[in-house]
């Protein structure tokens, strides 16, 4: 019975590593034109995620290699599984926003945020032809 | 190199491969607002062949290209019949025809536990060949150049050859071409396929490079960039297109003197320099006036 349940414990927690990390966003614009104070949640299998180093870049999807944005590096934050870094962007609008992540967790990660004059909120989706069934 | 300074000269490179699509078509004659959408077409195939079939870079980049070249020749059967501004509004057309096409595109299947594929308007997420390859920045930067100088001496020993001869009559006088015997239809056709398949190449390393595409990075603002940066570093030789793009992304982007008006100030130097020096700023003459000065010294 315990080597069945260390091993139904060993194969949770290889599921819980084998998912891909997932990041939100939140930021705040510091009152200097398009300058965000950003915090980044970092989370995996629902747990937060520490001790990884994360490198921040940003491109226009609208206007692909014609923004380059200086990438950053994200400090960590006040709470678990968070980081903050400091954005500065060229113009207000949709960004996108690449995570590369190094140290425990190597992976790559690409947000889409609107930016504007109150701070950043998740892109809608974009409307289009729902796929077939 | 800081990461930065990669970034801003991978955009650089990868920028390149368009503008040189648009320069190759300028110097046969045609200016063409649409070669955005063969580098969408090779940024879609190469991500499809490496994320969804796990095909290696260099085949899924050589896929791309003759995907982007096939694509380019049946663009060009109807619309290089036209002629000038007829030509050019065609291709845009065109392009904007291929960028709906990627919006209602939707292909997607599980790979590794993940979905994976273009997903219309929402893009094609997680091309990660480079990632999963352990391809560092500098490294993607470095095959990106390597990729470049072989176009770069590929284009300049054409320009040297009778071919590029031909290609400059072409875009010089057609008529006169024709009656010197150069079958122009079909030259120009295969103008246009080389040039969609030099964008494809272009695109499926700005996929790779990006790990992430939607039909939005290829709309009319890629195409009129491309077109601007060839006309802007000059027509009378391939280094010109490289030399437009260093200018913008390299120098006004790179050394951000202007800010948000960047923008502003390219337009103003696209249409200043359309005024002074309409075949940009290494055209004919100072490429001849190089070529002179060099055959002297030797």
């Amino acid at each position: 019975m315990k080597k069945f349940l260390l091993l139904l414990a060993c194969a949770a927690s290889t599921s819980a590593l084998a998912q891909r990390p997932q990041a939100e966003l939140s930021c705040r614009f510091t009152g200097t034109d398009f300058v965000y104070d950003c915090v980044i949640r970092l989370m995996r299998a629902g747990r937060p995620l520490d001790g990884v180093q994360i490198l921040l870049g940003a491109d226009m999807p609208s206007m692909p290699m014609a923004h380059n944005v200086a990438p950053v590096k994200a400090k960590p934050g006040a709470k678990p599984g968070e980081y903050q870094a400091r954005l500065d962007l060229e113009m207000t609008g949709e960004w996108a926003v690449k995570l590369r992540l190094s140290g425990p967790v190597r992976d790559q990660l690409v947000l889409h945020y609107e930016f504007d004059e109150k701070g950043a909120r998740p892109a809608p989706k974009r409307s289009g032809t729902p796929p077939r069934k | 190199m800081d990461e930065y300074t990669i970034g801003v000269l991978t955009n650089v490179g990868l920028f390149t491969f368009l503008a040189l699509s648009a320069y190759l078509l300028l110097i046969a004659g045609e200016m063409s607002f649409g070669q955005q959408a063969f580098f969408g077409v090779g940024a879609y195939s190469g991500g499809i062949l490496t994320a969804m079939y796990g095909l290696q870079l260099p085949l899924a980049a050589l896929g791309a290209m003759v995907l982007g070249a096939l694509a380019a020749t049946l663009v060009g059967l109807p619309t290089l019949r036209l002629r000038g501004l007829y030509f050019a509004m065609a291709t845009l057309a065109a392009a904007e025809m291929a960028r709906i096409l990627f919006e209602l595109f939707h292909f997607q299947i599980e790979v590794e536990g993940e979905t994976t594929g273009p997903d219309g308007t929402q893009g094609f997420r997680g091309i990660r060949w480079v990632f999963e390859h352990g391809v560092e920045p500098l490294e993607y930067m470095a095959l990106v150049y390597a990729l470049l100088l072989v176009v770069l001496a590929a284009f300049l020993a054409v320009e040297r050859s009778r071919l590029g001869a031909t290609l400059r009559s072409l875009g010089e006088d057609p008529e006169l071409a024709a009656s010197l015997g150069v079958n122009v239809g079909r030259l120009k056709l295969g103008v246009a396929a080389v040039a969609g398949a030099l964008a494809a190449l272009g695109g499926v390393l700005f996929a790779h490079h990006n790990t992430y595409i939607e039909p939005r990075n290829f709309d009319i603002m890629l195409g009129v960039h491309s077109l601007a940066y060839a006309l802007i570093g000059g027509l009378g030789t391939a280094l010109g297109p490289l030399l437009g793009v260093a200018l913008d992304i390299g120098v006004l982007e790179g050394s951000r003197i202007f800010g948000g008006a960047r923008m502003i100030v390219f337009g103003g130097l696209v249409a200043v320099l359309l005024v002074f020096r309409p075949r940009g700023l290494l055209d004919e003459r100072v490429v001849h006036w190089f070529g002179v000065r060099a055959f002297k010294r030797s």
